[in-house]
C-alpha cells in the first residue's frame, strides 16, 4: 500500500467518528461551545464598533475643528475662559480659505427658552447659516437661519424636533416667537431627528445665530470652529492652510487643531482593540474544548493500538498514519465549528428577536474565519497524538490487547 | 464500604489513567483560573478607577450654571448659561444654607505665564483658599490662597509643581512675581504631587483669587460652584436647600444643576462591577465545556472498567455506591482541577500586582467560592449520567463482558 486514496482516508476518519457517536458529539460540542462563543463575542464588538464610528461619520469626516487655547486638557479647552479667545472674526477669516464648502462656529449653553405657552431648559448652540450643512442635519419644516450679516443677524431661531414637540405639542411653532434667556427669537425652522451624541440630544437643542449666543451668555470667544472642506484636498493640507491663516491673525499659535480623521482613526484602534479583547475572552472556552480534544484523540489512540499495529503490518506508513490521527482530530474540530456557528445564529436571531435596536452581525468573513479557527485548534490539538499514533513500534502494537 | 476504601479506590483509578485525569484538572483550571484573574481584573480596575477620584471626597457638592431637562444625559458641563451664578449668589450658598462647612466658587482659562524670560501656556484657576480645603490638596511650600472676601481682586498666586519646575528650574517660586496676561501676581504657594480635578492637571495650573480671575478674564459667571458640606450632615437635604435658594435668587427660574460626585462614582462603581460579573460568566462558560469534557471522559471510564463494576457488584456493593464511586471519582477531579485553577489565578494576580502595583487587583472571596462551586456542581451536574450508567449495569453481564 504505497499511497492510501484521499477517499479512503476519508472513509477511515468517518468510521472512527462514527465508531462512538456520543464521544464524537461531546467532544465537537466542546469546540462548538468556544467558537460560538469566539464568534458571538467578536460579533457584539463589531457591531459595537460600527455603531460607534457611524455615530461620529454621521458628521462627515472632512472636518477641521480648531479650538483655543494650546493646553490640551482632556476637551475642556473649548470650555475655558482665555485671554485670546477665537473670535467670530476668525471664523469667517477660516470660511474665506480655499477647499472650504462650509464653516460652524459653536457656542453652546444652557438656558431657559419659553414659548408663549410652554417653557423648557434646553441646550442653546450658536450657529453660522452653514451649521446644518455641515453637521448634515436635515430641515423638516420651514428653513435654517439665513445668511446674514455675521456682525448683526436677525433674532431668527431654529428648533430640534424634541424641544419643537414641547414647546410646541400642536404645532404652529413656524413664525412664532420665543424668548431665549430674555431676548426674543422668531421660529423659522424645525429640524429632523438626529438621536444623541455622546450623552448629548441632538433633538433637545435650539440653534440661534453665533452672534447672539455670545451675547447670551456674556461670551468673547467661540468655543470650536468646524471648518468642513471639499474631497479635492487632504486633512493634512487643509489644517496647514488654518493653521497659517490663524497664526497669521493671532500673531502665534494659541489654538489648536484637531482633524476628524484623526480622531476616528484613533477611536477606530482603540475599538478593534476593544473587539479582540472581547473575542480573546471567548478563546478561554475555545481552549479547554482544544484541551477535550486532544485528551478523547489519546484515549482512542489508546483503545486502538492493535489496529494501529495492523494497519503498519500491511504497509501504512507512519507519515500516512500521523495524517490520518490528525485527520481525525480536524474532523472533530470542524464539526464543532459547524455547530457552534449554527449556535452563534440561533443565538444572533434571539439576540435580534430580543434587542432590536443593535447592530449585531456576523459577516460571513468571520464565519470563514471561525471556522479556519476551528481547523487550527484540530491541528494543534490532534498533533500529539498523531505523533504518538506513528512511533508506536508495529510489531509491539500487533501484540497489544 | 469505607471512607478509606473509597479514597484508595479513587486514587488508583486516577494514577491508572493519569493523562486523562490530568488533561480534566488542566481543563477545570483553565476555567477556574480565568475567572479568578478576570474578575480580579475588573475589581483592580474598578478600584484603581474609583481611586483617581477618591479626593472629591463624600461630602461635596459641584453646583453648574444652566439646567437643561432631557434626563439621564451629561450634566451642562460648557459653563455657559443665559443667567450666570455670581459670586454674590456663592456667599449666599456659604452664609445662609446650613450644613454647608466651605464654598469654592470657580472661574477657569486658559493663559500665558512670564516669569523673566520664559513663558507657558497654562489653566489659571479663579477659586478661594477653600479650594484646597475642599479637594485636600497639599502644599510643597508656602502658603493657601488668602482667606480674604470673595470680590477682593489680590495679587497672589498659587502654582502647580511642574509650572515652578518649568518656569522657574529647580528654585522656589515663592516670593516671586508672575505675568498672567496682562497683570501681575506674586507667588505664595507650591501645590505637591499631581492633583487631578476633573481631567485638569492641578500641577500644570495657576491658582489666583476669583475676583482676579474674573478681571483676568473679563467674565462675571461662576464656571462652576464646589461646595463642602459638614461631615455627617445631610447631603440631599443640602442639595435642597441649595437648589431653593439659588431658585429664590433667580427670580423663581430653576436655573442651576447641582451634582453630587459620589452619587455619580456609585454609578459608576455599579456599572463596573456589572461589567466585571459579565466579563468573569464569559470566563465561566469554559467550566461548561469542561462539564463536557468531565461527561465524554466518565463515560469512556465506565465503558472501559465493565468488567470491575460487574466485580464490585457481585461483591455485594449496590448500585447506590458503584453509581457514587464515579461520582466521587469526577467530584475529585473537578475539586482537584479548581484548586489548582485558585492557585494558578492568584499567582497571576501576585503577578500583577508585582507588575502594576498602583492597581488594587483583589479577589472576592465569594468569586473563589462560586468559581470553585461552579467547577465541582458542573462536574457532578455532567458526570450523573456515566455514574448512573455504571449502576445500571447487570452483574452478570458485566463481569461477562471482558470475556
Amino acid at each position: 500500500m504505497s499511497r492510501m486514496r484521499a477517499a479512503d482516508s476519508l472513509y477511515w476518519i468517518y468510521r472512527s467518528l462514527v465508531a462512538s457517536p456520543l464521544r464524537t458529539a461531546l467532544t465537537s460540542l466542546g469546540i462548538a461551545i468556544g467558537i460560538a462563543a469566539v464568534a458571538l463575542l467578536t460579533s457584539i464588538g463589531e457591531g459595537a464598533r460600527v455603531y460607534m464610528l457611524g455615530t461620529f461619520t454621521q458628521f462627515g469626516t472632512h472636518i477641521v475643528a480648531v479650538t483655543p487655547g494650546k493646553t490640551e486638557t482632556m476637551g475642556l479647552s473649548g470650555l475655558l475662559s482665555t485671554v485670546k479667545p477665537l473670535t467670530l472674526e476668525d471664523a469667517f477669516a477660516l470660511r474665506r480659505l480655499p477647499f472650504v464648502t462650509a464653516m460652524a462656529p459653536v457656542v453652546q449653553g444652557t438656558g431657559r427658552i419659553e414659548s408663549p405657552t410652554r417653557a423648557r431648559d434646553a441646550n442653546i448652540i450658536g450657529a453660522s447659516h452653514e451649521t446644518a450643512l455641515a453637521w448634515r442635519m436635515r430641515v423638516m419644516r420651514g428653513k435654517f437661519l439665513p445668511a446674514d450679516d455675521p456682525q448683526a443677524p436677525r433674532a431668527y431661531a431654529v428648533l430640534g424636533s424634541k424641544l419643537h414637540s414641547e414647546l410646541f405639542p400642536s404645532g404652529g411653532a413656524l413664525g412664532s416667537h420665543l424668548r431665549v434667556g430674555g431676548m426674543r427669537f422668531r421660529v423659522i425652522g424645525v429640524l429632523e431627528s438626529k438621536g444623541q451624541f455622546l450623552g448629548f440630544d441632538l433633538d433637545d437643542m435650539i440653534y440661534i445665530p453665533a452672534r447672539r449666543a455670545l451675547q447670551l451668555f456674556n461670551r468673547e470667544g467661540l468655543m470650536e470652529i468646524d471648518v468642513v472642506f471639499s474631497a479635492k484636498t487632504t486633512s493634512e493640507h487643509m489644517s496647514s492652510l488654518v493653521r497659517e491663516r490663524l497664526r497669521k491673525r493671532h500673531g502665534r499659535e494659541d489654538f489648536t487643531l484637531f482633524t476628524q480623521e484623526d480622531m476616528l482613526a484613533t477611536l477606530d484602534r482603540v475599538l478593534t482593540i476593544m473587539k479582540v479583547a472581547i473575542g480573546a475572552l471567548g478563546t478561554i472556552s475555545l481552549l479547554v474544548g482544544g484541551v477535550g480534544v486532544l485528551t478523547i484523540m489519546t484515549t482512542s489512540l489508546q483503545e486502538r493500538v492493535s489496529e494501529i499495529g495492523l494497519m503498519r503490518a500491511i504497509g501504512c506508513t507512519r507519515v500516512q498514519l500521523a495524517l490520518l490521527f490528525l485527520g481525525e482530530a480536524v474532523a472533530l474540530a470542524v464539526i464543532g465549528g459547524v455547530a457552534g456557528l449554527l449556535l452563534v445564529y440561533a443565538g444572533l436571531i434571539v439576540l435580534a428577536l430580543a434587542v432590536p435596536g443593535l447592530p449585531v452581525l456576523l459577516q460571513p468573513v468571520y464565519a470563514l474565519l471561525a471556522l479556519l479557527l476551528s481547523v487550527l485548534v484540530g491541528l494543534v490539538a490532534g498533533t500529539v497524538p498523531a505523533l504518538r499514533a506513528s512511533a508506536l513500534d508495529p510489531i509491539e502494537a500487533l501484540h497489544a490487547d | 464500604m469505607r471512607a478509606w476504601d473509597v479514597l484508595t479506590f479513587t486514587i488508583t483509578v486516577l494514577s491508572r489513567q493519569r493523562f486523562r485525569a490530568l488533561m480534566l484538572l488542566l481543563a477545570i483550571g483553565v476555567g477556574v483560573c480565568s475567572v479568578i484573574a478576570l474578575t480580579a481584573l475588573g475589581e483592580g480596575a474598578r478600584g484603581y478607577v474609583l481611586e483617581q477620584f477618591s479626593f472629591l471626597g463624600t461630602d461635596t457638592l459641584v453646583i453648574l450654571p444652566g439646567r437643561q431637562e432631557t434626563t439621564g444625559g451629561m450634566p451642562p458641563l460648557t459653563g455657559a448659561a443665559t443667567r450666570d451664578i455670581t459670586l454674590a449668589d456663592a456667599e449666599a450658598i456659604r452664609d445662609f444654607v446650613p450644613g454647608v462647612r466651605r464654598v469654592a466658587p470657580i472661574v477657569l482659562g486658559a493663559a500665558e505665564i512670564r516669569y523673566q524670560s520664559r513663558a507657558r501656556e497654562t489653566i489659571v484657576m479663579g477659586t478661594t483658599a477653600d479650594f484646597l480645603r475642599i479637594r485636600q490638596l497639599q502644599r510643597a511650600t508656602g502658603s493657601n490662597l488668602p482667606d480674604a472676601d470673595f470680590d477682593q481682586a489680590q495679587p497672589f498666586a498659587v502654582v502647580g509643581g511642574k509650572v515652578q519646575r518649568e518656569l522657574f528650574g529647580g528654585r522656589s517660586a515663592v516670593g516671586h512675581w508672575l505675568r498672567i496676561g496682562n497683570r501681575r501676581f506674586r507667588v505664595i504657594g507650591v501645590l505637591s504631587g499631581r492633583g487631578d480635578s476633573f481631567g485638569l492637571d492641578l500641577s500644570d495650573a495657576v491658582l489666583v483669587p476669583v475676583a482676579s480671575a474674573q478681571q483676568l478674564f473679563n467674565r462675571h459667571g461662576m464656571f462652576r460652584v464646589l461646595v463642602g458640606v459638614h461631615p455627617g450632615r445631610n447631603r440631599q437635604a443640602a442639595q435642597r436647600q441649595i437648589e431653593q435658594l439659588m431658585q429664590s435668587r433667580h427670580q423663581g427660574e430653576r436655573d442651576v444643576t447641582i451634582v453630587s460626585p459620589d452619587a455619580i462614582l456609585a454609578g459608576f462603581s455599579q456599572i463596573m462591577g456589572s461589567l466585571t460579573v459579565l466579563v468573569a460568566s464569559i470566563a465561566a462558560i469554559s467550566l461548561l465545556v469542561a462539564g463536557i469534557m468531565t461527561m465524554n471522559i466518565m463515560l469512556i471510564s465506565v465503558r472501559s472498567r465493565t468488567e470491575e463494576i460487574g466485580l464490585l457488584m457481585a461483591l455485594g456493593a449496590s448500585p447506590g455506591q458503584v453509581r457514587m464511586l464515579f461520582l466521587i471519582e469526577a467530584g475529585s477531579m473537578a475539586a482537584a482541577g479548581a484548586c489548582a485553577g485558585v492557585v494558578a489565578g492568584f499567582i497571576l494576580v501576585a503577578v500583577g500586582r508585582a507588575l502594576y502595583p498602583e492597581v488594587p487587583f483583589q479577589v472576592p472571596v465569594r468569586v473563589v467560592l462560586a468559581g470553585v462551586g461552579t467547577a465541582v456542581m458542573t462536574a457532578l451536574f455532567f458526570a450523573w449520567i456515566p455514574a448512573r450508567q455504571a449502576a445500571a449495569l447487570p452483574p452478570v453481564t458485566a463481569l461477562l463482558k471482558g470475556h
